[in-house]
C-alpha cells in the first residue's frame, strides 16, 4: 500500500487544490486545499454528501469545469507517456489538455441516458474519441469500436454499433459510456457516480467490467460514489469529503475499519451494511451540510458533530495516524475505536 | 415513412373537409344571391329571371344546402373554386397569377431569415454575455418591436426614393421574363421581410443553442477531447436544429398566405395584397377561398414540420 510503491506508480497527484466558484461577487470555496494521489491499478473512491466537492475535483482534474470556477491554488500533476505535465498550468481548451482528456484521462458520468448524444449512433460517439486520440484508419476505427462494445458485454456488437441511444437500455448505455471512455486506453478513468442512475444488478455488472479493465490494463480508477458498500468493495483507498475538504483518506481497512473523522464515522453510521442483520442501528447525521456561501467558521463539521469543543473554532491540519491514513480532526484520537 | 406521409395526407381530408364545410356555410350567410358569383358576371347582364331560375335549378340551388354544399366541394376538388365578386375572374386564375410572386416573396424571405437568424442566435450563444450578444439582442428586441409597416416603408423611402438603388415596388415590368429581371423587384420586400423575422428565429435559435450547450453530452463531448467547433456544432447545434426547424415550419402557412402588409407597402401582386383588396370590397368568395388555402397550407406546413423533425432526429419514428 501507499508509500510501499515507487513514485512511478503516480499516475496523478493532487497538491493542495482549491477550485473557487464566483457567483454575485461571492465565493464558494467549493474545494479547499484538497491533496490525494492515484497509483495506477488503483481504485481511489472519493466518498461524501452530496456539494462536498467530489465532482468538481474530478472536474478540476479533467479541466472541465463551469465557466464560474476557477481553480485557485495548488497542483494538479499528470505523469503522462511522454513525462510528467501540471495539468493546472495548461490552456483550458488548448490541444495538450485536449490531447489528455479522452486519450489519457478518460470520465464517465452520472447519468448515461443524458451523456450520449441522441441524435448520433453509440458507435459514432466512440468512434469520434478514437479519431481524435489515435491515428487509425476509419476501417480500423470501426473494427475497435465493435470490439469495445463487445468487449464491455454488448451482444451483438456489429449490429449495436449503429444504433442510436434510446435504443439502449440505461445499463448497455453506461457500458457505451464505459467502452467510449476505455477506447484509448487511458492511464486514469475518473467514474463519477456511474451507477447511481441505474438499478443494483446492472450496477454490480457495471463494476465488474470496471474491475476487469483496471486488472487487464493496469488502470487508475477515480470512483466518486455515495455508495459505502461499493467502497467496501471496490477501493483500495478512500478519501472522504466534506465541505471542500478531505477530512480523512487512507486505505479502505483504515478508513472503515477505524475511521478517526467524527464525520466518516457518522457516513459509516447512517447506511445499513450487508450481513449485519436486521437489527443493526441505522443513525441518519444530525443536521445538515451548511450553505456553501455562508461556511461555519474554523471545522465545517463542527455544528454537527458529537464530539465538538472549543478547539474546533479552528479548522485543523492533516495529521497522519498512519503512513497512509490521515485525518483532519482534533479530536480524532477520542473518535478512534478502541483496540 | 411513406406509409406515415400517405396517412398523414389521409387525415388532411376530413380535416379539410370540416373547414370547407365552415368556409361554404359562411359564403350562404354572407349577403347576396348565391347565382351572382356562380356565373362569369359579363354573362350576367344578358341572363334574364327566367333563366336565372332555370340556372338555379341546374345548379341545384333548390336542393337542400347538405347537397349544395357537396356540389359545391365537387366543383372545388376539381379546380373550380368559383368567381371573385369584384373582378369577375375565376378564383383559381387568381390564385394562379398571385401564389408564384408570394411564394417567391416568402421563399427569399424564409431562406435569408433562417440563415441569418441561426447563424446570430448561435453566434450570440456561443459569446453569450458579450459586448457582441447584448448588442444583437438588444437589436433583435428593436427589431421585434417595430412595425413592418414602418420598417418598410423607411426602407422604401432611403433605398428607392433617396438613393434609387432598387425599384419602388411591384414585381415585374412589361417585357421582364426571367427572375434576375425580378430580382431588383424583390431585393427590397424580402429583405425587410426577412429581418423583421430574423429576430425572432435569431431569438429562438440562441435560447435552443443554449439549451443543447448546457446538456451532458456536450460535457461528454468534451471529455473526449474533441476540439471546441466540433463540440459546438456537430454535438450543440446539430442538437439546436430540431426547435429552430419546428418554427421555421410553424411561419410557413402565414408566409403562404401572404404577408399582407409587406405586400401591401412594396405593391408586391401576391395573395396577401389580393386579400386586402377582398376584403375592402366585400369580395366574400375570394377572402372565403384564401382562407381555405391558409388551412391547406397549414396542413402541408406541420407535414413538412413532421417530416423534417423526423429527419433530423433519429428519436422521431414516423
Ligand atoms: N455549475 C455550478 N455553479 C455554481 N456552483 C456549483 C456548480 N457546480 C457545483 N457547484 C458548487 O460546488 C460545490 C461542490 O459541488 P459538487 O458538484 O462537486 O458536489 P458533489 O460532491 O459532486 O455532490 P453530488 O454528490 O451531489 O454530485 C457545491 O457547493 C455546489 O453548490
Ligand atoms: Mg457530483
Amino acid at each position: 500500500m501507499g508509500t510501499a510503491q515507487s513514485e512511478a506508480d503516480v499516475v496523478v497527484s493532487v497538491e493542495g487544490l482549491r477550485t473557487y466558484f464566483y457567483n454575485d461577487n461571492r465565493c464558494n470555496k467549493a474545494v479547499d486545499d484538497v491533496s490525494f494521489e492515484i497509483r495506477s491499478g488503483k481504485t481511489l473512491c472519493v466518498v461524501g454528501e452530496s456539494g462536498c466537492g467530489k465532482s468538481v475535483t474530478a472536474s478540476s482534474i479533467m479541466q472541465l469545469l463551469p465557466r464560474l470556477a476557477r481553480i485557485e491554488e495548488g497542483s494538479i500533476t499528470f505523469n503522462a507517456q511522454s513525462g510528467a505535465l501540471r495539468i493546472d498550468k495548461l490552456d483550458r481548451n488548448g490541444r495538450a489538455m485536449r490531447n489528455i482528456r479522452g486519450g489519457e484521462i478518460a470520465m464517465i458520468f452520472q447519468d448515461p441516458m443524458k451523456s450520449l448524444n441522441p441524435v448520433y449512433t453509440v458507435g459514432f460517439q466512440i468512434a469520434e474519441n478514437l479519431k481524435y486520440h489515435t491515428r487509425l484508419a476509419s476501417r480500423a476505427i470501426r473494427e475497435l469500436t465493435i470490439e469495445m462494445l463487445g468487449k464491455m458485454g454488448i451482444p451483438l456488437p456489429e449490429k449495436r454499433v449503429d444504433q442510436y441511444p434510446h435504443e439502449f437500455s440505461g445499463g448497455m448505455r453506461q457500458r457505451a459510456m464505459i467502452a467510449m471512455a476505455m477506447a484509448c486506453n487511458p492511464r486514469l478513468l475518473i467514474a463519477d457516480e456511474p451507477t447511481t442512475a441505474l438499478d443494483v444488478t446492472i450496477q454490480a455488472q457495471i463494476f465488474e467490467t470496471m474491475l476487469k479493465l483496471k486488472a487487464e490494463h493496469g488502470t487508475a480508477i477515480m470512483l466518486i460514489t455515495h455508495d459505502m458498500g461499493v467502497v467496501a468493495e471496490l477501493a483500495d483507498e478512500v478519501a472522504v469529503m466534506y465541505m471542500g475538504k478531505i477530512v480523512e483518506g487512507g486505505t479502505v481497512e483504515e478508513v472503515l475499519r477505524t475511521p478517526r473523522h467524527p464525520y466518516t464515522k457518522a457516513l459509516l453510521a447512517s447506511i445499513p451494511v450487508l450481513g449485519r442483520g436486521r437489527n443493526q442501528q441505522i443513525e441518519p447525521i444530525r443536521g445538515s451540510t451548511p450553505d456553501p456561501y455562508d461556511r461555519p467558521v474554523g471545522c465545517q463539521f463542527a455544528p454537527r458533530c458529537d464530539y465538538a469543543g472549543e478547539k474546533c473554532a479552528v479548522m485543523p491540519d492533516e495529521e497522519y495516524v498512519s503512513f497512509t491514513h490521515r485525518v483532519r480532526c482534533w479530536k480524532h484520537q477520542e473518535v478512534a475505536p478502541d483496540e | 415513412m411513406l406509409t406515415y406521409i400517405l396517412r398523414r395526407i389521409l387525415l388532411m381530408i376530413p380535416m379539410l373537409l370540416v373547414v370547407s364545410f365552415l368556409i361554404y356555410l359562411g359564403l350562404e350567410l354572407t349577403p347576396g344571391d348565391a347565382v351572382s358569383y356562380m356565373i362569369p358576371p359579363d354573362l350576367g347582364g344578358q341572363i334574364s329571371p327566367e333563366q336565372m331560375e332555370a340556372i338555379r335549378e341546374s345548379l341545384g340551388l333548390n336542393k337542400s344546402f347538405i347537397e349544395r354544399y357537396f356540389i359545391w366541394l365537387w366543383g372545388a376538388v376539381q379546380g373550380n373554386f368559383g368567381y371573385s365578386l369584384s373582378g369577375g375572374v375565376s378564383i383559381s386564375q387568381i390564385f394562379l397569377d398571385r401564389l408564384p410572386a408570394t411564394l417567391e416573396l416568402s421563399i427569399a424571405a424564409i431562406l435569408i431569415s433562417t440563415v441569418l437568424g441561426t447563424a446570430l442566435g448561435v453566434i450570440t450563444a456561443l459569446k453569450r454575455g458579450s459586448a457582441t450578444d447584448i448588442t444583437l439582442t438588444i437589436g433583435g428586441m428593436i427589431g421585434l418591436s417595430i412595425p413592418d409597416f414602418f420598417f418598410g416603408l423607411a426602407a422604401l423611402s432611403f433605398f428607392a426614393l433617396e438613393l434609387g438603388w432598387l425599384p419602388v415596388g411591384g414585381r415585374l415590368m412589361p417585357g421582364y421574363e426571367t427572375f434576375w429581371d425580378r430580382l431588383p423587384h424583390l431585393i427590397l420586400p424580402a429583405t425587410v421581410l426577412a429581418l423583421s423575422l430574423t429576430a425572432g428565429v435569431m431569438r429562438y435559435s440562441r435560447a435552443a443553442m443554449l439549451d443543447a450547450l448546457s446538456q451532458e453530452f456536450v460535457r461528454t463531448a468534451r471529455a473526449k477531447g474533441l476540439p471546441e467547433w466540433r463540440v459546438n456544432v456537430l454535438h450543440g447545434f446539430r442538437v439546436a436544429l430540431t426547435p429552430v426547424i419546428v418554427l421555421v415550419g410553424f411561419r410557413l402557412p402565414f408566409l403562404i398566405g401572404g404577408s399582407v402588409v409587406i405586400e401591401k407597402v412594396f405593391q408586391w401582386p401576391g395573395v396577401g395584397n389580393e386579400f386586402v383588396s377582398a376584403v375592402r370590397s366585400q369580395d366574400y368568395p375570394l377572402v372565403m377561398m384564401i382562407a381555405l388555402l391558409s388551412v391547406l397550407a397549414v396542413l402541408i406546413a406541420s407535414l413538412i414540420i413532421d417530416i423534417l423533425t423526423a429527419v433530423v432526429d433519429p428519436r422521431v419514428r414516423l
